[in-house]
């Protein structure tokens, strides 16, 4: 093993890297509102009275989740090349379709746990449908998917590694940039490996506090 | 089926044929992997433990492609040999997959009541004889539905081997749209192939687990 390490012509990279770095937060970001809001729509409508919606529901998260993330890229990129949709958003919405199948599996099992009785009481309250979902199931089936939520969000941060395939230029993409100007080719990979991980451990981390926070108001709140 | 399809199919089922077989292997490999990692954290090895915590948190934390690219790029550079984007594939593959399928296994183990390991050892069971033919069978046939869920997302990230130029489906059926230019009947194509194999695997992931299941 005569290889020495370098981290000298990283730091000399480190504004591609940062650049690349914030690529990857403003993908995932965007990705992440609009996987929430497809998972909010088609996890409920799993739960919905209407047999049509919930087979539709049960269509679109078994046809999204078993089809690559690459070909969902693609899909958007090459496929519907003709619409130029820029490379960044073919990225936000091959992504978001995606993981908003996983996200409507956990919306759809976070509403299933809160006891039938809550919406019933709040129907009877004289609440609306839809201010009854806003205002009593969703607060409730938001803290118990919180979790699982966390690790979604996770794998969406990693997943959103390759729009580099796309050209969007991310972290990864600019990784691959620099090792080709440097030859530092584990290094480089290692620091973006290791940002990477804080990033998805930061963002983990806050969530779970979060929900450890709120329950413990809750409880706080119970037990008053 | 459209003609484009058809011409190109022996190229693409090719290709399906590699996807296929990088995902066998990497399914053997990671399960026989995590297991090997679960059973060291479930018996709390010394210094082994830490290591195999260590590993599964670094390899939660990073994505595939990545791991891919140090596999292929960053450790043939680092250690000085040489090797070919099939093989780095392989041992990306397994080196990922098995950090969660360790944590799987591992959770499965745990659900198994320590009563049942205390009556295998009070039948004159070794340590080891009761974790091989008591605890894992037990643990494994309970996670069937988990490890089967690991298989189909194995199965989808193959496509990611294509990026460092593996000739499996995804990778192959590019190649076709390059000459032939028809990106949408393609991708369809190539999308519904890989949604009809995940479902038939998991579907064989619930009848194991109908068959097998203990309560």
């Amino acid at each position: 093993m005569n290889y020495t390490l370098q981290f000298g012509p990283i730091w000399d990279n480190r504004a591609l890297i940062l650049d690349g770095f914030v690529t990857t937060i403003l993908l995932s970001a965007a990705a992440l509102v609009l996987a929430i809001v497809i998972g909010t729509l088609v996890g409920t409508a799993a739960t919905a009275q209407a047999r049509s919606l919930r087979v539709l529901s049960i269509a679109y998260v078994e046809s999204m989740r078993n089809i690559p993330l690459l070909i969902h890229m693609y899909f958007w990129y090459n496929g519907l090349s003709f619409l130029k949709i820029p490379a960044f958003w073919c990225g936000v919405l091959g992504l978001a379709l995606y993981s908003g199948a996983y996200v409507a599996e956990i919306v759809r099992s976070g509403i299933g746990s809160v006891p039938r009785g809550q919406r019933q009481a709040a129907l009877a309250s004289g609440l609306t449908n839809a201010q009854a979902m806003l205002f009593v199931v969703y607060p409730q089936a938001l803290r118990a998917i919180i979790p699982s939520l966390a690790s979604v969000f996770s794998q969406l941060i990693k997943d959103s590694s390759l729009a580099s395939v796309i050209a969007v230029a991310d972290i990864t993409y600019q990784a691959s940039a620099i090792e080709g100007q440097t030859f530092r080719t584990f290094e480089i990979y290692i620091t973006v490996c290791l940002l990477y991980l804080a990033l998805v451990t930061v963002v983990s981390q806050t969530l779970t506090i979060l929900s450890g926070t709120r329950d413990g108001l809750a409880r706080r709140v119970a037990d008053a | 089926m459209p003609e484009v399809i058809l011409k190109n199919l022996p190229f693409m089922l090719q290709g399906l044929a590699t996807s296929l077989q990088i995902s066998a292997m990497v399914a053997l490999g990671g399960t026989l992997l995590g297991l090997i990692v679960a059973v060291i954290l479930y018996s709390r090895v010394p210094v082994l433990s830490v290591v195999s915590r260590v590993y599964i948190e670094f390899i939660r934390g990073t994505p595939l492609l990545v791991v891919l690219f140090i596999a292929f790029f960053g450790l043939p550079a680092l250690f000085g040999y040489q090797t070919t984007a099939y093989k780095a594939t392989v041992v990306a593959f397994i080196l990922f997959i098995g950090a969660y399928l360790a944590e799987d296994i591992r959770s499965g183990l745990m659900t198994v009541k320590p009563t049942l390991t205390q009556a295998a050892l009070a039948t004159g069971l070794t340590q080891g004889q009761a974790l091989r033919f008591v605890v894992v069978p037990l643990a494994v046939r309970r996670i069937i539905p988990t490890l089967f869920n690991q298989y189909v997302r194995l199965f989808k990230f193959t496509s990611v081997a294509s990026v460092i130029g593996v000739a499996e489906f995804t990778g192959n059926a590019m190649l076709v749209n390059a000459r032939e230019f028809q990106p949408v009947t393609i991708l369809a194509f190539v999308a519904l192939t890989y949604l009809v194999i995940c479902l038939i695997l998991s579907g064989i992931g619930r009848w194991l687990y109908a068959r097998l299941a203990v309560s």
